[in-house]
């Protein structure tokens, strides 16, 4: 039976056979692409961008900025491009009608049908999709680093890419991972967007929207699932490192604060650009490819600074719910309270003049002061994880270095053909 | 209206407590966070922005705390000695001058 994703197409992975790959690259211009692309070549690929098939050509792009859909009407808040210079498109000899080679690290990684070449006003672009065209904005600052053509057109795989420990276990395609959760047998699945080491605040996020997802099911045998989603993508100093992320939502599971049969973790490719509302849509559009049903958004989700409003993300994705096949699930913050002495929801206590509110930022605070917080704050199990990570992978740091940033195991990378 | 003050959480670990205690200003700690205890020092207004500037790393948790997070541990320990120094949390005028 055919998986259908958002938008009621089809999942299909664009991915060739080597032996086919192999003759089909002979002879075509290869050109080098940067992390963020190579990220999106997997995304399109693999299908968690379905319906795209490849790189959007400017009627797509126009009518994402301005009406938050592609040209053929389905939902879609983010432009996905790739970007060239005028030199580089004449020093690989791009032209509409014949394919180029895309390489990553050296090898080839993907063939892009070249359907167009053209330009766009970048500041417009970020007016429409951030809301805001101040470079300071991180989306932005992408959008105006993109270099001056665009080029759209289908993408196809000439070979997996090979994921690197720790991370292998936790890339699940679309197709994949409907079989898993087929597998599990979870009638609805939540998804938790993250790109943090979970504190008990963020395991109760996950906890309460399991219950709010669980609903009217009947409680026999388990049929409601977590999905931890964690991006994968460019990192900033100060971040946790990617490995800590990854390793520490799944010790969820493995320490029993969660199981089997309702947690899972994995993760996807994508470099976040902080567009809160729009960002918020994307999600459900990734994550319905993913195969989830549900989806919890909190307050300012995927926002920076100032600006968006806490709750301006569900407000966009109330404007488009008829068209999305994902249900959100909102949720409340969740703190810490000395009289009920346990974590609760600001929906549910009403020991307001005692609460103590926390947060990832706090966290991250207390453990660069070399400070083991209580377990009713951050389990040690992750704690102890987390400084393990630091150990193994981050150079003596739990958190982003430059040497870090130099020296780490990429998280995938292209094998020579 | 008083003058807005931003707290900047130095979380102590046993070490901390030690020379807090033996400074005779085991009081100064406030217990957060089931049980843990901070040294909270204060930035006013300008002092903050000051710190956002002089040290890039930090970063003020507008949304949930309200708090000065995420100064370097080498920096929050020297905010530490000061305090020690001094024997009071108000002290963040004196430390910035250094800046």
């Amino acid at each position: 039976m055919a998986e259908l994703g958002h938008g009621g197409t089809e999942i299909v992975e664009r991915i060739m056979e080597p032996s086919e790959a192999k003759e089909k690259i002979k002879g075509l211009p290869q050109i080098p692409i940067r992390s963020q692309i190579a990220n999106e070549v997997i995304g399109i690929a693999y299908g968690f961008f379905s319906p795209l098939q490849g790189f959007m050509g400017k009627a797509d792009v126009e009518s994402v900025c301005k009406n938050m859909r592609l040209a053929n009407g389905v939902v879609w808040s983010i432009p996905i491009l790739f970007d060239l210079s005028e030199e580089e498109i004449n020093k690989y000899g791009v032209k509409v009608g014949e394919s180029v080679v895309l390489t990553y690290g050296g090898n080839p990684m993907a063939i892009l049908e070249v359907e167009e070449i053209f330009e766009y006003d970048k500041k417009s672009m970020c007016q429409d999709v951030y809301g805001t065209d101040e470079a300071k904005h991180p989306g932005c600052a992408r959008t105006y680093e993109y270099k001056d053509k665009f080029v759209g057109g289908k993408i196809t795989l000439v070979q997996r890419p090979k994921i690197n420990p720790p991370y292998e276990p936790y890339f699940l395609p679309p197709l994949e991972m409907r079989k898993k959760f087929k597998e599990k047998g979870w009638q609805r699945i939540v998804a938790h967007q993250t790109r943090n080491v979970p504190h008990t605040g963020h395991e109760w996020l996950m906890k309460g929207a399991w219950f709010q997802t669980y609903a009217e099911l009947p409680i026999e045998k388990p049929l409601v699932g977590v999905l931890v989603n964690a991006i994968i993508g460019a990192k900033r100093k100060g971040d946790y490192i990617d490995e800590a992320i990854i390793l520490t939502q799944d010790q969820l599971r493995k320490s029993g604060y969660f199981g089997d049969h309702n947690h899972l973790t994995s993760l996807t490719f994508w470099d976040m650009r902080y567009a809160g509302p729009r960002e918020a849509v994307f999600h459900a559009a990734l994550r319905t490819n993913l195969g989830l049903t549900h989806h919890m958004y909190g307050r300012d989700h995927a926002g920076v600074g100032t600006y968006y409003g806490a709750y301006d993300a569900h407000h966009l994705l109330a404007t488009v719910q008829k068209d999305l096949n994902i249900v959100p699930v909102y949720s409340m913050n969740w703190l810490f309270c000395p009289h009920c002495g346990e974590i609760t929801s600001e929906g549910l206590c009403n020991h307001q003049d005692e609460w103590q509110k926390f947060s990832g930022t706090v966290i991250r605070s207390i453990v660069q002061d070399g400070v083991k917080p209580p377990r009713l704050i951050f389990r040690p199990e992750v704690f102890d994880l987390v400084m393990e990570c630091a150990d193994k992978y981050g150079f003596g740091s739990p958190f982003v270095t430059d040497e870090y940033l130099e020296k780490r195991t990429p998280v995938f990378e292209i094998p020579p053909m | 209206m008083a003058e807005e003050k931003y707290p900047i959480n130095i979380w102590i670990n046993e070490e901390r407590f030690a020379k807090l205690d033996k400074a005779g200003l085991g009081d100064l700690c406030e217990e957060m966070l089931a049980g843990l205890k901070v040294l909270r020092v204060y930035a006013d207004d300008a002092e903050k922005d000051k710190i956002l500037q002089v040290f890039p790393t930090a970063k003020f948790d507008s949304a949930t705390t309200k708090s000065i997070e995420l100064l370097p541990k080498d920096v929050k320990d020297k905010i530490f000695d000061k305090v020690v120094e001094k024997q009071s949390v108000n002290i963040m005028g004196d430390f910035l001058s250094a800046y």
